[in-house]
């Protein structure tokens, strides 16, 4: 079997599944690399082989994605799961880890989609154990089926109410929803409000949940600000303020969210352009409508390319195969235009829909770039606002100056939790746009590498041809 | 705006030198197209190590090596300098004599800070080294500091004395007008009495402007470092005749160079790096510490260094113009160096001589080579 | 505690977490096993030596690193259990290293 394939899609989600049926079905070799067992992404993670009774609880929008995964198993592509990409080259080479050992493809056209993470939120206590984020909660219930009572759930964003809907309809206790959404949201997002009412159910599915959590009787704080975590060693429980009043509930499981970023080391490491998204507050690939980006052979699709949820995805990784197969010579110009203009189109009524979202559950400062001198910016390292702020003072204005003087970004995450952070302080204490500061320079390998695999590196192993798995 | 010097480049070299003239009493400006400790200074393996340098570098290096035991105090700073040794492994005979004909030489010209250790001694200061090992050499004061730190801690104390750094702004032209300069830049346009070449890899461009040409050639060696490690490493390592070195830093990072080089992309800052090379230097290390083994990579990164055709750095007076100077070409070592050529340029420079014999390091001693 | 809402189907393997055998749902990640077990300390923070616990579960914060079959520094939440794993909670500070480092060097007096 030869390693060289047409197009290799890199993250098994929505996007990636779907650029990879397009590609397939316009007869391109396609391989597909994603490091979990399983297809399906972060939305359909383990759809098709859920460890829940009844999977439906956890609604229509993760049950709707079993076909889309099926689909997926059952077309002609070289799937590879458990293949964790540590390093592409800028010539189309993509090297990853599976058993332990590094394998290899060649890629004439490239899709990138591995997704999003939830944005850092950086308060007092964030680092100590029974905090853990929203996401979490989700990927544990979807993989492992395993849940925590007596949580509270704090922060904004869609994705907070749908996990606290899941856990309630699966009989899960929950303590308290913190809800940091600032008043003011809706005139905030008013102006985006014909966006929205192009996607009426979405409108509605969000107010439903909210309602869900009301009629279960979980105590719902609003306009709440000011969080810190409270606990030495550990958290046992949650202070706010609210109505110039502070709070404190208790609780020793605490699930943060404030919305998700792109996955940004893959791209970034690439040296694919980025630019600072004012709407989104977060680093992004510049890309075109098909997701090309800077890097001729490279495109990037789904939440990677900027936070546009899971049926854009989907949208955006046709649109990506489709013009990795006019560059390939195998579409021509004008059946990429005709064929494109559905997808084209969707784009344009998710991208209104999300402008609405974003104004709606925009984060709010105090819990991007806290006050508090002795917050943790850096987890790894542990460097709090203040040491960042101390090694500012001493001349480190960039932020991989700042993180050479103060170690902030060293560590095993490699600037994932602090990054966003560190460009958005810089930026305010120069009084500067974001997008004047920049990023961390990163680099491959994406993720910790043993010695003993990267050694192996000089007789490195072409991909295995991925075991027949069925769906 | 006037200055009595102005130097381009804000690495170890040129903050130094601006540190030693702005105590002198000369009012400096540093020119730095990016930030101050962006290339080579801030991102190298901040090993400073006098053990195995060429014989004409032995009196600057051995000068540097006594400042850095106490740089922190002079320049009330931070480098993050750790005194720990510095062992070159002998993997067999052959080496041992490499080590022995090597000292010999040093005894003759008045030197006695290479030690040879035999295989014994070498279990005791590296007890995980592999068993194979027969010996070794060490330098005793040699050890590391952290770059980047290092290369602001003489930032800083140059600006406490008047010195002036202007980050973001990159030389465009020059010109001698008598015996001064007009320095234009992307930004600005200065009058100087002096001017200083420590541009690292771009510093052919600069002495071209100054009107003296230069073979420097410029590469990208690579680094990598692990997750912290538990202790298993004092002495930084290195080999006499296998590209291994490494050194286990206090937090248990654990640096491993070894001198391969990746790409050098010098016009938009850039290098790429070139993972086999890395991979053989992962399987060097594991082979000589099989502790390293289990040991995982945390980030790999590349410099962009100046090297000059036999790697020895140019220091001292430019030939086709008055009052120009050059510290360049440092060939993947210039870091040790840091606190010495600064202080000779300066002495250069407001004295008009130095102590030390800079023959070796002329700028025109290409000039008839046939490279 | 974390509780599982596993189906009951669900065939098991053994694993050694922190020294004790347990039985685990096959497939499952290792972080959820851990957790189920009570054994949610992953590492220690490295410079102030505070507990750690998984935070993310998908691979982005690195809170999760234990020591896998005598392997340091792999993340819990990305690895899937397998039959007689061996896993160790890790306990490496810098606190820890600087100790090691001393005696060392108290060796060479
Ligand atoms: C924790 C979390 C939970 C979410 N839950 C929901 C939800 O319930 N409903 C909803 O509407 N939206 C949810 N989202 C938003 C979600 O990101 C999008 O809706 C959608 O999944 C985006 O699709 P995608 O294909 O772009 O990325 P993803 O679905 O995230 O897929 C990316 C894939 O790339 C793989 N990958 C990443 N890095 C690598 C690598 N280095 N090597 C190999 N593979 C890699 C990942 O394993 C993943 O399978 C969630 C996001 C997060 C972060
Ligand atoms: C990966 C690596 C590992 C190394 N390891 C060691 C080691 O362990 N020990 C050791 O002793 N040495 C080491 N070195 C070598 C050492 O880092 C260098 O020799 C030393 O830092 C050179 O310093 P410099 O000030 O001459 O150059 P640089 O640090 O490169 O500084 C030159 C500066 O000039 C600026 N500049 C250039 N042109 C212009 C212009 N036109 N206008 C304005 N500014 C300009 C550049 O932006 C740059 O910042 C290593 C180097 C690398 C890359
Ligand atoms: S819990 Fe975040 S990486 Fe595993």
């Amino acid at each position: 079997m030869s390693d060289i394939f047409d197009i290799v899609i890199i993250g098994a989600g929505p996007a990636g599944m779907s650029a990879a049926l397009e590609a397939a079905q316009q007869g391109a070799s396609v391989a597909v690399l994603d490091r979990k067992a399983t297809p399906g992404g972060q939305i359909y993670r383990d759809v098709t082989q859920s460890p829940l009774l009844d999977p439906s609880v956890l609604g229509s929008e993760y049950t709707e994605g079993a076909e889309l995964v099926e689909a997926f198993m059952e077309a002609d592509i070289d799937r590879h799961q458990n293949a964790d990409v540590w390093h592409i080259g800028e010539t189309g080479e993509v090297l990853y880890s599976q058993d332990n050992q590094t394998r290899r493809l060649v890629a004439r056209e490239l899709i990138i989609s591995p997704g999003a993470m939830e944005r850092p939120f950086p308060i007092e206590g964030w680092h100590l154990p029974g905090v853990m984020t929203a996401g979490s909660a989700q990927v544990m219930l979807k993989s492992d089926g395993m849940v925590k009572d007596g949580a509270i759930f704090a922060g904004t964003g869609p994705l907070l109410y749908l996990i606290v809907a899941q856990y309630l309809r699966l009989g899960v206790t929950v303590n308290a929803v913190v809800d940091t959404t600032p008043a003011g949201g809706v005139v905030r997002a008013m102006q985006y409000i014909g966006g929205a009412l192009r996607k009426p159910a979405y409108l509605i599915k969000g107010l439903m949940l909210l309602n869900e959590i009301h009629r279960a009787g979980v105590p719902i704080f609003r306009h709440a600000s000011n969080l810190s975590v409270l606990g030495e060693s550990k958290s046992v429980g949650l202070q706010f303020e609210q109505d110039g009043r502070t709070h404190s509930v208790n609780a020793d499981h605490i699930f943060l969210h404030q919305g998700v970023i792109p996955n940004l080391n893959m791209t970034r490491a690439l040296g694919i352009e980025h630019h600072w998204a004012e709407q989104q507050l977060c680093w992004t690939p510049t890309l075109d409508d098909w997701g090309q980006s800077s890097i001729p052979h490279i495109a990037v699709v789904g939440d990677a390319a900027g936070i546009q949820g899971a049926e854009a995805a989907r949208h955006a990784g046709r649109l990506a195969a489709l013009k990795a197969m006019n560059k390939l010579g195998k579409l021509s110009e004008a059946s990429l235009q005709q064929q494109s203009s559905d997808h084209l189109r969707a784009m344009k009524s998710f991208k209104a829909f999300r402008s609405f979202l974003d104004a709606y559950y925009a984060p709010t400062p105090e819990h991007r770039i806290p006050a508090a001198s002795n917050t943790l910016a850096c987890r790894c390292e542990e460097q709090t606002m203040g040491q960042l702020r101390a090694g500012f003072e001493q001349g480190a204005k960039d932020p991989n100056a700042l993180k050479a003087l103060t170690r902030c970004g060293m560590g095993p995450c490699q600037g994932r939790q602090c990054g966003h952070t560190v460009s958005e302080l810089l930026a305010v204490w120069q009084n500067k746009p974001v997008s004047d500061i920049g990023y961390y320079r990163l680099r491959s390998p994406q993720r910790l590498l043993s010695v003993d695999e990267l050694s192996q590196f000089q007789n490195i192993k072409p991909a295995k041809k991925p075991a027949e798995v069925s769906a | 705006m006037n200055f009595d010097a102005i130097i381009i480049g804000g690495g170890i070299h040129g903050s130094a030198t601006a540190y030693y003239l702005s105590k002198a009493g000369m009012k400096t400006l540093v020119l730095e197209k990016d930030y101050v400790g962006r290339h080579a200074s801030g991102v190298n393996a901040g090993g400073v190590r006098l053990l195995g340098r060429d014989f004409a570098e032995v009196p600057l290096s051995k000068e540097a090596m006594s400042r850095w035991q106490t740089l922190d105090d002079e320049l009330e700073g931070d480098t993050g300098f750790r005194r720990r040794s510095l062992i070159n492994i002998a993997i067999d005979d052959a080496d041992m004599s490499t080590i022995k004909t090597r000292i010999t030489k040093l005894t003759g010209l008045g030197y006695d800070h290479e030690i040879q250790i035999d295989q014994q001694e070498l279990r005791e200061r590296l007890p995980h080294a592999a068993h194979n090992c027969v010996g070794g050499v060490v330098s005793e004061q040699d050890g590391y500091a952290i770059p980047y730190k290092a290369t602001s801690a003489f930032r800083r104390a140059a600006e406490r004395f008047g010195a002036t750094f202007h980050e973001g702004e990159t030389l465009a032209n020059l010109r001698q007008i008598g015996d001064a300069w007009q320095v234009r830049t992307d930004k600005a346009s200065y009058d100087t009495g002096t001017l200083i070449n420590c541009s690292g890899a771009w510093a052919d461009k600069t002495a071209m402007m100054m009107g003296d040409n230069t073979p420097l050639s410029y590469s990208a060696p690579m680094l990598m470092i692990t997750a912290r490690m538990p202790h298993f490493a004092g002495p930084v390592v290195g080999a006499i005749s296998r590209q291994l070195s490494f050194k286990q830093f206090e937090n248990g990072t654990v640096l491993i160079g070894g001198g391969a080089k990746g790409f050098a992309d010098r016009d938009n800052n850039r290098t790429t790096l070139d993972y086999k090379k890395l991979a053989l230097a992962a399987e060097t290390t594991k082979t000589f510490f099989p502790i390293m083994k289990t040991a995982v990579i945390n980030r790999m990164w590349a410099g962009l260094e100046a090297y000059m055709p036999d790697n020895l750095p140019v220091i001292g007076a430019g030939v086709n113009a008055r009052n120009a100077y050059h510290a360049f070409g440092f060939s993947a070592h210039g870091f040790q160096l840091g606190p010495v050529v600064g202080d000779v340029l300066a002495q250069l420079i407001t004295t008009g001589k130095t102590s030390f014999d800079l023959n070796p390091f002329r700028i025109d001693r290409f000039e008839r080579k046939v490279l | 505690m974390f509780r599982s809402l596993r189906k009951p189907e669900t065939q098991s393997v053994s694993i050694n977490i922190n020294g004790q055998m347990v039985q685990v749902a096959e497939g499952s990640s290792l972080w959820a096993a851990m957790a189920l077990h009570g054994e949610t300390q992953t590492r220690l923070a490295l410079v102030s030596g505070q507990q750690r616990s998984a935070y993310c579960a998908m691979g982005v914060c690195f809170e999760c690193l234990v020591e896998v079959n005598g392997v340091p520094n792999q993340q819990a939440c990305l690895t899937t259990v397998e039959e007689g794993m061996h896993v160790c909670s890790q306990d490496l500070t810098e606190q820890s290293i600087a100790a090691l480092h001393q005696k060392e060097s108290a060796d060479h007096e």
